[in-house]
């Protein structure tokens, strides 16, 4: 059993809180280890929040879409977006930071993302991005199915 | 922990000179750039010592890490004391996976960094 939820916000910092809290309900209603719950929020934080702030430079207000699916044996989050190309596979690990120097993290959130989850895969198909973050976790398929 | 949208709650407590700022909840992009206000807003104020209880923070993305080193930065210029205290669990793991423990002055406990800040 695939449970998937479709969830298309705008390119608004504030609207970010419509999918970090449609990750904990589902977590909830699947069982979802806390641990694994809280890596997935940082990851999509770091994911969204770089589409909001990078994608589109004109100023304009632009729909994007995250889709969350739970599947046995782990979650997907999928984003998807029509703004300029951006490959998260191509980002830097940000350089060790040394003792009492400190860095302006640029990379860090899109290193963290990576590092936070088991697979990052991304293609450009027709215009859009598509990058997906695969997390293997505990999940509870067995209730609350909506089937897809 | 749902605070309007907002997700973070932020309480001053002060012991002698320092002003303890408790965060509890998640800091996130949506809702980083209002610690940043609170710290700045205390640094304005004139606090000399300003602490950053971690130890109610569910998990906290590069958005806050960015917030706190900006904070660290502006309190380093205007002399101001600025320390963090009580990461655990999936936070310290946060910042480890950074590489951030050693960039900011961090106290395993409150008690233990208010020895160092009184």
């Amino acid at each position: 059993m695939i449970r998937s939820v479709d969830l298309r916000i705008h390119n608004d910092m504030s609207e970010i809180g419509v999918v970090r809290d449609a990750l904990d309900d589902l977590a909830r209603q699947h069982a979802i280890p806390r641990r694994a719950l809280t890596q997935l929020q940082v990851a999509l934080d770091e994911i969204v929040s770089n589409v909001v702030k990078y994608s589109w430079e004109d100023g304009g207000r632009h729909e994007f879409l995250v889709r969350i699916t739970v599947r046995s044996g782990g979650v997907d989050l999928e984003i998807i977006d029509d703004g300029r190309q951006f490959d998260p596979l191509t980002i830097a690990a940000p350089a060790t930071v040394a003792a009492g120097r400190r860095p302006r993290p640029g990379g860090l959130g899109i290193h963290m993302a990576r590092k936070l989850v088991d697979q990052v895969t991304y293609v450009r198909v027709d215009g859009r991005n598509h990058t997906t973050l695969s997390k293997a976790c505990e999940v509870d398929v067995a209730t609350q199915g909506s089937g897809k | 922990m749902k605070n309007g949208g907002l997700s973070i709650d932020i309480d001053r407590t002060r012991a002698g000179n320092v002003c303890i700022v408790t965060l509890a909840g998640r800091i996130d992009s949506s809702n980083a750039k209002d610690v940043l206000a609170e710290l700045t807003r205390l640094m304005d104020s004139g606090e000399t010592s300003l602490l950053v209880d971690l130890g109610n923070v569910l998990y906290l993305t590069s958005a806050a890490f960015r917030v706190l080193l900006v904070a660290t930065d502006e309190a380093e210029r205007r002399a101001i004391r600025f320390a963090l205290c009580s990461l655990a669990g999936h936070v310290l793991e946060l910042f480890e996976m950074g590489g951030l423990v050693d960039v900011f002055a961090i106290h395993h406990s409150r008690e233990d960094a208010l020895k160092q800040l009184s």
